[in-house]
């Protein structure tokens, strides 16, 4: 027996106190004087030893409180031998079931080492088997029920998630909270060394837990993949949309790999690539001709590998017809159709056809039929047009106005029907600029462009608007965008131009995602993601859309969310790879692609000292592996006692609160 | 010896609506009742006269109606003698409070010498006594007796055992005349000795008072934790719990006192409880009243 602190055994002097109270000190009481003992009879004497015997009692009760208390600071240990401690201990088996262990027949070789270390193990020796991914999930509760045992290591099946020993290390750690007694892992795995955390002190394990493993591979395995697609999530125009694609190879030669493009089952498009040894090339496929509506499409290798199930990428692509945009110029400004078109053109994969008219000749246009309406810099408008145009807003539609000189002569902004309270040029001051002061991060179009920083505007037009909502506002704080609701329609308001003389914002990188936001903040499209990876989650619905029942279908056909969840759920984990269809609760229809992680194509395993580091066995981890169900270390290890301290502790406290109130009751004097 | 007339006891004894009478109607004679018929001035009763008899005290006016002789008696009226036996043991030296049961004793013991001496010029006479009599002043209504009384009581210390036997044995020895006869003490013994130890003092025709002095935490003693008590007396120790002093000794001495009442009582003597704690002059006076009220 020893301690982990003895220091803390000094406490136990303490004992001296209670000692001194009740023994030293109550026997210093002088005799009373009394007139006469007559009335007295010896039989009080045995009341006063029956007493006396019950404050030892107490006495002891205290005494023990101390010490026990100095004990539990301690933290007493005995050191007990595995052997003597078999009885007791809980074999855990924890099988790997990661996307890596689809690799040849790994997930059957681990199973058949379960089963066969089920059998070798002795009878009434308790087991739990649990399973690994990026997960611990319990398959059966501590039980010495060998048929129990056996079918859950018969029921593990494949999975598509990431391996993680750091997961598996945090959840023994919270086992060891609760469970003293010996643990021996048994962990039937690939070891792969990407399930590895980044730091290896995530996998310290309890005291109390013995690692035994069990190695389904030896030595790194050549494996191809296909690493990563970049392909749109939304596709307008076929012949512009390109699908890009990496294939890597882990710890293989030098390949000549094809790759097929496949949409909806059927090949469209192969190309033939070298593959580096141990390196990555990339494809490119220009053009990605998809039907209208929703489609699955995958790019594939044929790799000849064991691990057959990265050698495809799923992505899913929407084609749709691109929406239309009218923009209204003054007929001398050249720029601001040039730059707008070119913004556009560079962020919204062809998503906006835009269509350029001059204001003299926009009278006979009707803005119905388009996803958004520019007015940039016009001077006036067309009374028919205008009065179309506001009748377009307000069944709806959107406008974007830009406020520049030309507008500047007219003192009141087109539909967006507020006056202009003063024109701003800031070139002519001594300041010569203003940049952006204050903006808004949660509007769209700020959010994404950096907030316009470094944008020198000199000029500017003020308009006073109460019940618009600012956006952005320039270091004095004139408002550079606004934005109004108009019946059931809005417009957005921007206090400069886009034809790089009011201002130079054209000319920097954030004019485009400043377009991109706005335009797709106008039209009402959502930025559309065509593959993600396993493990991750799907947001279901906004905070505006709560109560509103959503679908989930996984690969198999399955609906995973009960009724309840359909209801109440934010989100949803990925955990399976394939096409997953959804209806949101904004009633949209999609499709995703889902693919493992990566990073378990890397078929390298964990180098044999850092699994002797783990396990905390030097010399014969070898030795371990080939002999399963073997008691891995003969060796006495502590086995603490500080639990069995504390209830003590708390025993003698209870009697000790008992037995002295019991006392306080008997010598209160009768009122 | 001026504590014994201190003021405060003395006003309360004069402000006794039954003293302040006495004293109006001649004390000395009239508050106690001779044993003996007398001739003096209250009229008892008529008795036929028989040969030897004195003729002087023949009611010549009934014979004259009757031609019967008939004696006239008349109730006599003589000074009382007080004898008060103090006991002077060690256990009366007991104290709660201030004042021990012994100084208690005293006082009441002065008192009552002061209102018997000074008042109603009656004899009075003391023995201190515990297991021997320690001093003994004859009764007597001489100059100076009061002096001799209250320095009696002032040398009496209390020590040794309490024995009621060489006490009694004493004053049998030294009664001459019947008087009241006052026994003060703590009475510590069985009732039945006591009775039968003091009884025989009633045989010469005295008229007995026991006054039971008790401390008042000798009738409830506190004890908030288990004390080792020593008997005052005889040295002996015994250790006794709370429990023990709040139920059963409360109810073998109150068992005490009642039995040693009535075995008083039925001796045809008279029986008086003090607690220390209690006013001296109400003593008195409940003492007073009884007296009274017997007569």
């Amino acid at each position: 027996m020893g301690f982990l602190a003895p220091w803390f055994l000094a406490g136990g002097l303490a004992a001296g106190l209670p000692i001194y109270l009740h023994l030293l000190r109550r026997h210093r009481t002088t005799p009373l004087p009394f007139s006469s003992l007559m009335f007295f009879e010896r039989r009080t004497q045995s009341s006063i030893k029956h007493r006396r015997l019950r404050y030892l009692l107490l006495l002891a009760f205290r005494l023990a409180v101390i010490l026990l208390i100095a004990l539990a600071f301690a933290n007493p240990f005995i050191e007990r031998s595995a052997a003597a401690m078999a009885g007791e201990k809980l074999d855990l088996l924890v099988i790997d079931d990661s996307f890596s262990m689809r690799a040849g027949t790994r997930l059957a070789d681990a199973k058949r080492d379960a089963l066969a270390f089920l059998d070798a193990r002795k009878p009434g020796e308790r087991a739990q088997v649990m399973s690994l991914g990026s997960q611990v999930h319990v398959l059966t509760e501590p039980t010495q029920d060998t048929g129990v045992l056996r079918s859950a290591v018969d029921s593990v099946e494949p999975g598509d998630t990431r391996g993680s020993f750091g997961s598996l290390s945090s959840a023994l750690r919270s086992m060891g909270e609760t469970v003293h007694t010996p643990i021996e892992l048994h962990l039937f795995s690939d070891m792969q060394r990407s399930a590895m955390p980044a730091s290896f002190t995530e996998m310290s394990l309890p005291g109390n837990v013995t690692v035994v493993l069990h190695p389904e591979a030896k030595a790194p395995e050549a494996n191809w993949t296909v690493e990563s697609v970049s392909a749109p999530g939304e596709v307008f125009d076929p012949k512009k949309s390109r699908v890009q694609a990496v294939i890597s190879g882990y710890h293989t030669p030098d390949a000549k790999k094809t790759v097929s493009l496949v949409v909806n089952g059927k090949t469209v498009a192969t190309q033939s690539v070298n593959v580096p040894a141990n390196g990555r090339a990339s494809v490119e496929f220009t053009s990605l001709d998809v039907p209208y509506g929703l489609a699955r499409c995958e790019v594939r290798i044929d790799s000849g590998d064991t691990l057959p199930a990265d050698d495809s990428s799923l992505f899913a692509v929407k084609r749709s017809d691109p929406r239309k945009v009218l923009f209204v110029y003054e007929p001398d400004d050249s720029r601001s159709p040039l730059y707008f078109r070119a913004a556009l053109a560079a962020a919204a994969e062809s998503a906006f056809n835009l269509e350029t008219v001059t204001v003299d000749r926009v009278a006979n246009v009707q803005p119905t039929g388009h996803d958004f309406v520019v007015l940039s810099d016009v001077a006036s408008l067309p009374a028919s047009f205008e009065a179309s145009l506001d009748n377009y807003v307000k069944l709806g539609g959107s406008v974007l106005i830009a406020a520049g000189t030309s507008a500047a002569r007219h003192p009141r902004i087109p539909i967006f029907g507020d006056n202009i309270t003063g024109t701003l040029y800031y070139s002519r001051e001594g300041a010569r600029f203003q940049t952006v002061g204050d903006s808004d991060p949660s509007y769209p179009s700020v959010e994404k462009a950096g907030h316009l920083a470094g944008v020198k505007f000199y000029f500017a037009v003020r308009v006073a608007s109460p019940d618009a909502r600012v956006a952005a506002r320039l270091t004095d704080q004139t408002p550079l965008l606004m934005e109004k609701k108009i019946g059931e329609g809005r417009v957005l308001l921007f206090a400069s131009g886009f034809d790089n003389l009011t201002n130079d914002f054209p000319l920097h990188p954030v004019f485009i995602p400043f377009i991109d936001q706005t335009a797709r903040y106008l039209s009402g499209m959502e930025t559309r993601v065509g593959s993600r990876m396993v493990d991750s989650f799907l947001e279901l619905r906004t905070a505006k859309e709560q109560s509103v029942g959503v679908e989930v279908v996984d690969p198999d056909g399955k609906r995973p969310l009960s009724l309840k969840e359909a209801v109440t759920a934010q989100s949803f984990q990925l955990t399976r790879a394939g096409f997953y269809q959804l209806r949101l609760a904004s009633g949209r229809q999609d499709l995703v692609g889902v693919n493992a992680d990566r990073r378990e194509s890397d078929l390298d395993v964990i180098p044999r000292d850092v699994l002797a580091l783990w396990t905390g066995n030097t010399s014969n981890t070898d030795q371990q592996a080939a002999t399963p169900g073997a008691v891995t270390q003969d060796q006495k290890k502590p086995y603490s006692l500080w639990w069995y301290a504390v209830l003590l502790l708390l025993v003698a406290t209870l009697a000790e609160s008992l037995l002295s109130s019991q006392y306080l009751t008997m010598s209160r004097e009768e009122p | 010896m001026q504590r014994f007339l201190d003021p405060k006891v003395l006003a309360g004894i004069s402000g006794l609506d039954l003293v302040a009478k006495t004293v109006v109607d001649g004390f000395v004679a009239g508050l106690h009742r001779s044993p003996d018929f007398g001739f003096s001035q209250e009229f008892a009763e008529y008795r036929a006269y028989s040969p030897g008899d004195d003729l002087r005290h023949v009611d010549w006016n009934v014979f004259a109606r009757t031609e019967r002789a008939y004696l006239k008696r008349y109730r006599g009226e003589t000074n009382t003698l007080l004898t008060i036996l103090l006991d002077a043991s060690s256990s009366m030296s007991f104290a709660s409070s201030g004042v021990s049961k012994m100084d208690y004793a005293r006082y009441l013991a002065a008192s009552i010498f002061y209102l018997t001496i000074q008042s109603q010029r009656d004899a009075a006479g003391l023995i201190v006594f515990d297991d021997e009599v320690r001093s003994y002043v004859r009764a007597s209504t001489r100059q100076g007796q009061l002096y001799r009384l209250l320095s009696s009581l002032e040398n009496a210390q209390p020590r040794a055992r309490t024995d009621y036997a060489k006490p009694m044995l004493h004053f049998q020895n030294f009664l001459r005349k019947r008087g009241l006869v006052v026994v003060i003490s703590d009475f510590f013994d069985s009732p039945e000795k006591i009775v039968h130890t003091i009884e025989p003092l009633r045989y010469h025709g005295n008229e007995v008072v026991l006054f039971h002095i008790l401390d008042p935490h000798e009738l409830k003693p506190e004890l908030n934790e288990a004390v080792l008590l020593v008997d005052m007396e005889t040295q002996e120790s015994l250790e006794v719990t709370p429990e023990y002093g709040r139920e059963e000794y409360r109810n073998r001495v109150n068992s005490h006192v009642a039995d040693l009442q009535n075995r008083t009582r039925g001796a045809g003597m008279d029986y008086h409880l003090f607690v220390t704690d209690h006013p001296l002059d109400g003593a008195l006076r409940e003492y007073l009243s009884l007296r009274q009220g017997r007569q």
